[in-house]
């Protein structure tokens, strides 16, 4: 359903993405892994054209992200047209980005009709708290918020940024157990962390990325168990 | 040298005790009790000079305080200081998002806007509109460098109260277009990526989620600029305006009564920013809702 091929994405003289490719299958979990600075998130925020690639494309159900193909060319879509395509694609950050002058439901709303807001926060648990203000939330409720509008859109794919990365150790199952719901009931979803307990559990795939490549990929018991690369031993050595 | 380690021992553990018995007292400050006094007798004699020196003349000052002629300029007053802040905000805000543009062309256009009318001193621009006529004796609509469709005499199609709005509204829209860009670029980062993320359209991205976190730094800012505009307006008495400084000036003129006349001014003006202070003081706590813990 999602389609990633030959990514290449350079911040200045620095080559992030050398070459990513990934098909995700619909309701598949894919579960990225990698060192800091290995381009694990500039991967999902190029799928959602928060970053434009230099090289390769992106698609979803076959139609290209942020781009139009016209006579061998790809020509870039206007940004109405790009917003229009990002609501096909749920983006989870690692801050949250709830906006502050809106109370929770209004976040929700803000993408989606009031008693479908009003379901999306009831499904990660927080109906009581839809007249609260972000900054009346714990980090946790925060992050379920966020996923809530992230889910409002109904997007085919979620992109989850390492979602329980700014979050105190005690708060990181609460949101943990939100994506596992979502695993369960079929959403696909594409997630960085660096939680590999959780990644184990849920992931059907896992893919481990280096250095602007995939390094390989696998379920998580031939990756994390039976890890063919030396890279992914002495990551997974520093993490386990 | 302690005379045995035991008995220190035991007299620290008795300091300690007696230490945590003791009361408290809070530093104390004469110096502050001072000057309160000193302030206190200046702003007794400044009271009591407004009351027993004549020359502040409070029978004139009541007799004109609520004139109908006062009252009416101070209705001009306020008409300016409307027009200028709405018009001038609403130009701004175009202004504003051309220098925040990612087009090179119109960020120029909006620089240079912001460059010219705030090189140009307000007095010298409203004189310039007031004296358009003479530059341009009428004004057309029609094909540039070609045929006019329609056509009007300068001095029918701006009075000098029409000079005197365009010239406040120009040049408040040049310091309103610096205070939403400082205000915009304040939003931070994220929030403009959690927008686009979601799709939210262009329009809507700035005027639910980016203006409304704006308006916290732009507020004390803007209401800077509308009570210094509102005071401002008092610069368009040199047009002949009926606003309030150009009517207390009028009647001192005929009557002589300077000070007392110029107190009339001046209490109004204290009025009327203390009700735009405190206007302020709400609207700053209707954007600041989110704040609330």
């Amino acid at each position: 359903m999602i389609e990633v091929l030959g990514v290449h994405k350079s911040f200045g003289s620095n080559e992030v993405l050398r070459g990513v490719s990934l098909d995700v299958a619909a309701g598949e979990v894919v579960v990225v892994l990698g060192p800091s600075g290995s381009g694990k998130s500039t991967l999902l925020r190029t799928i959602n054209h928060l970053e434009k690639v230099d090289r390769g494309f992106v698609s979803i159900d076959g139609d290209l992200v942020g781009y139009r193909q016209h006579k061998g060319k790809l020509h870039e879509l206007k940004e109405r047209e790009i917003l229009k395509q990002r609501r096909h694609i749920g983006f989870v950050f690692q801050n949250f980005n709830l906006f502050p002058h809106l109370t929770a439901l209004e976040n929700i709303a803000e993408v989606a009709p009031l008693a479908d807001a009003r379901q999306f926060l009831a499904r990660v648990g927080l109906a009581d708290k839809e007249d609260s203000y972000p900054r009346q939330l714990s980090g946790g409720q925060q992050q379920r918020v966020a996923i809530a509008r992230a889910l409002a859109t109904r997007p085919k794919v979620v992109l989850f940024d390492e979602p329980t990365s700014a979050l105190d150790p005690e708060l990181v199952g609460e949101v943990l157990d939100v994506l596992r719901d979502l695993a369960r009931t079929g959403t696909t979803m594409i997630v960085v962390t660096h939680e590999i307990g959780f990644a184990r559990e849920v992931a059907d795939r896992i893919v481990f990325i280096d250095q602007g490549v995939i390094v390989e990929q696998g379920t998580p018991a031939e990756v994390l168990d039976h890890p063919a690369h030396e890279r992914t031993r002495a990551f997974l050595s520093k993490v386990l | 040298m302690p005379p045995s380690g035991t008995l220190t021992v035991v007299s620290t553990k008795d300091r300690s005790v007696v230490l945590a018995s003791l009361p408290v007292v809070a530093a104390r400050h004469p110096w502050r009790w001072v000057g309160v006094a000193a302030v206190l007798v200046l702003a007794a004699q400044f009271v009591h000079g407004l009351v027993t020196n004549p020359a502040w003349d409070w029978p004139t000052f009541a007799r004109y305080f609520t004139a109908q002629s006062i009252l009416t300029a101070v209705g001009t007053t306020i008409l300016l200081t409307v027009l200028g802040t709405v018009l001038g905000f609403a130009l701004g805000i175009v202004v504003a998002v051309l220098r925040l543009s990612k087009s090179p062309f119109l960020q120029a256009v909006g620089w240079t806007y912001v460059w010219a009318f705030r090189s140009i001193p307000l007095i010298v621009q409203l004189l310039f509109w007031f004296n358009i006529s003479y530059l341009y004796q009428r004004l057309s609509l029609g094909i540039p460098f070609g045929p006019e469709f329609v056509s009007f005499e300068t001095v029918e199609l701006i009075s000098p109260m029409g000079a005197a709005v365009l010239g406040l509204a120009l040049h408040q829209a040049a310091y309103a277009a610096e205070i939403v860009r400082s205000g915009v670029i304040s939003v931070d980062r994220g929030q403009l990526e959690a927008a686009a993320a979601l799709g939210i359209p262009k329009f809507r991205q700035f005027r639910r989620i980016v203006l409304p976190q704006a308006m916290r730094a732009i507020l004390p800012n803007a209401a800077n600029e509308v009570i210094s505009l509102f005071k401002g307006t008092s610069v368009v008495s040199v047009m002949a305006i009926g606003e309030l400084f150009y009517q207390v000036q009028v009647i001192y003129g005929r009557n002589a009564r300077v000070v007392a006349l110029l107190m009339v001014a001046t209490v109004w003006y204290i009025i009327l920013t203390t009700l735009l202070s405190i206007g302020q003081h709400y609207v700053e706590r209707y954007f600041a809702r989110g704040d609330r813990r």
